[in-house]
């Protein structure tokens, strides 16, 4: 008989003899990873769909009137003055006719009485992808609207705003979600380590004077986090996964949901999850050990 | 095998349980350790295995200063050392097979040997039918035998035996004492605390006799 083998028997046992309190921290850790990892799903996904968002973003100027070469020249140089941008397009009042005509398709004859240049000229700026922190994109249209002969900015200010903030408040949510769970984990899985010690005091104390080493009567409580923290881990993406085919299955179609491509965490992240699972319940249960068994 | 040096053990807040002891065993001795309830016998073994620190004096088994071991070291020089304590220290919820069986798994004996082992030694005390018995459910006697097969389970160097006979019946105790012989004989020290008179009067082995914590005598038995 080996280490390993001894004591993965006498966690075993533990487990067995602890089971009630096992299964309690087990289902708090389940609970605690579905939590944040919902959460966090929703997070990143989020963060998926502010990316395509403001890749498709651009800052519309209209100008009181239509600019000469000379002046677009002039207006493209004050915009490149601020940053460097990806495009810039001038659309005169003929052509914003034209766009908007084609936009209205079949019912574009209700433009047959208007003159063709009623519609503003404007400058169509499709800024960096650099440029992408709503504070950023505040600033820079602010800049345009000063441009001479500009009329007004549009962007979608309140939809990007609302986001912006919306993504933030998630932000918050995450964090603290997070911060709140892992406490919890980890004091469940130190707390249930620490009723198996006292339960087995006796025990323990046996083991010390028949000549168990150190790490034989430590290792057990250790081997009782770390599958905690694993099975634990594993169940909550189970159902996470679960809950999120369910919705993927519900609120496919055209909606909001389209919109976020909704989709499940990479491997990676999934790896990363359960490894600081696994990490939190080994200190929780190291946390016991320490301070609870007298050997 | 053990060496003590004016050995002292005190409790608070001023109780002497032992006091000055000097003597020493050598390996493969049967030593009987003897006197009234109190005397300090208890305390004189458990100062042996390190399971109490002395106050004063210097404790040496096999060459080490007891006193001065950590760790592996002394989890190493215990695996050497059986004891059957006179509450027992039984788990009461577990089998008599795996009470007997814990000396064994810590030193990573293969579960075969360990299953011959048990089932021997509960033939030699008699216990073949309570190999799967909770040791909560057993008798006095019953759970005597089990703490002292516990002990010598593991062929251990040195057996200290605290009380062996004291809720045993004549038959019992003589299949006690053999279980003790046989391992003496393999080439275990032992040192039994006792005051049952049967079992050291009859003897040739060394006997010492403590009076309140105190060496009172230290004789050859009687044969």
């Amino acid at each position: 008989m080996n280490f390993w083998f001894a004591v993965f028997r006498q966690a075993g046992r533990n487990l067995r003899q602890t089971w009630t309190s096992q299964l309690m921290t087990f289902l708090t850790v389940s609970l605690s990873v579905l939590i944040f990892a919902f959460f966090y799903l929703i997070y990143t996904n989020m963060l998926g769909a502010g990316d395509r968002l403001s890749d498709d973003l651009r800052l519309i100027v209209y100008l009181e009137d239509e600019p000469g070469p000379q002046m677009q020249e002039q207006l493209r140089r004050k915009i490149e003055n601020f940053d460097d941008v990806e495009e810039i397009h001038f659309i005169s009042r003929e052509e914003a006719y034209k766009r908007f005509a084609r936009q209205l398709g079949d019912d574009s004859d209700v433009l047959a009485d208007m003159p063709e240049n009623f519609l503003p000229a404007s400058i169509e700026v499709l800024p960096l992808k650099s440029l992408r922190g709503y504070n950023q994109i505040k600033l820079f249209s602010e800049y345009l609207a000063n441009l001479p002969g500009t009329e007004k900015v549009q962007y979608g200010q309140e939809w990007v705003e609302r986001f912006y903030y919306f993504t933030r408040l998630l932000t918050i949510v995450v964090f603290l979600s997070g911060t709140l769970l892992i406490l919890t984990a980890t004091f469940m899985v130190a707390y249930t380590i620490r009723l198996t010690i006292m339960g087995r005091q006796d025990e323990l104390e046996l083991l010390k004077l028949v000549g168990a080493t150190n790490s034989y009567i430590r290792t057990p409580f250790l081997i009782e986090g770390i599958l905690q923290g694993f099975m634990g881990s594993i169940i909550g993406l189970f159902a996470l996964y679960g809950l999120f085919q369910w919705i993927s299955a519900h609120f496919t179609g055209p909606g909001l949901l389209n919109l976020f491509n909704f989709s499940f965490f990479p491997p990676i992240v999934i790896f990363l999850i359960i490894l600081s699972s696994i990490g939190l319940c080994s200190l929780g249960s190291y946390t016991s050990i320490r301070k609870f068994l007298r050997i | 095998m053990i060496e003590m040096i004016k050995v002292s053990r005190t409790y608070t807040p001023n109780i002497t349980a032992l006091s000055d002891i000097s003597f020493s065993i050598n390996t493969g001795e049967l030593f009987f350790l003897i006197g009234r309830s109190g005397a300090g016998k208890t305390t004189l073994l458990k100062l042996i295995c390190n399971m109490e620190t002395p106050s004063n004096g210097l404790i040496e088994v096999a060459g080490y200063n007891i006193n001065t071991l950590r760790g592996k070291d002394l989890a190493h020089l215990r695996q050497k050392i059986g004891v059957a304590y006179q509450d027992f220290k039984l788990l009461s919820d577990r089998t008599v097979a795996e009470n007997i069986a814990i000396a064994m798994e810590v030193s990573y004996k293969k579960p075969r040997a360990i299953k011959h082992r048990v089932r021997d030694l509960l033939d030699q005390l008699q216990l073949t039918d309570k190999h799967d018995t909770i040791t909560g459910e057993l008798s006095r006697g019953e759970q005597q035998r089990v703490a002292l097969a516990r002990s010598v389970a593991n062929s251990p160097r040195l057996i200290l035996i605290d009380e062996p006979t004291g809720n045993l019946d004549a038959s019992t105790t003589e299949r006690v004492m053999q279980v003790l012989t046989r391992s003496n004989k393999a080439g275990a020290t032992i040192i039994i605390a006792t005051h049952d008179a049967s079992i050291y009067q009859q003897d040739t082995h060394r006997i010492m006799e403590l009076r309140d914590g105190k060496i009172h005598s230290l004789t050859k038995g009687n044969r």
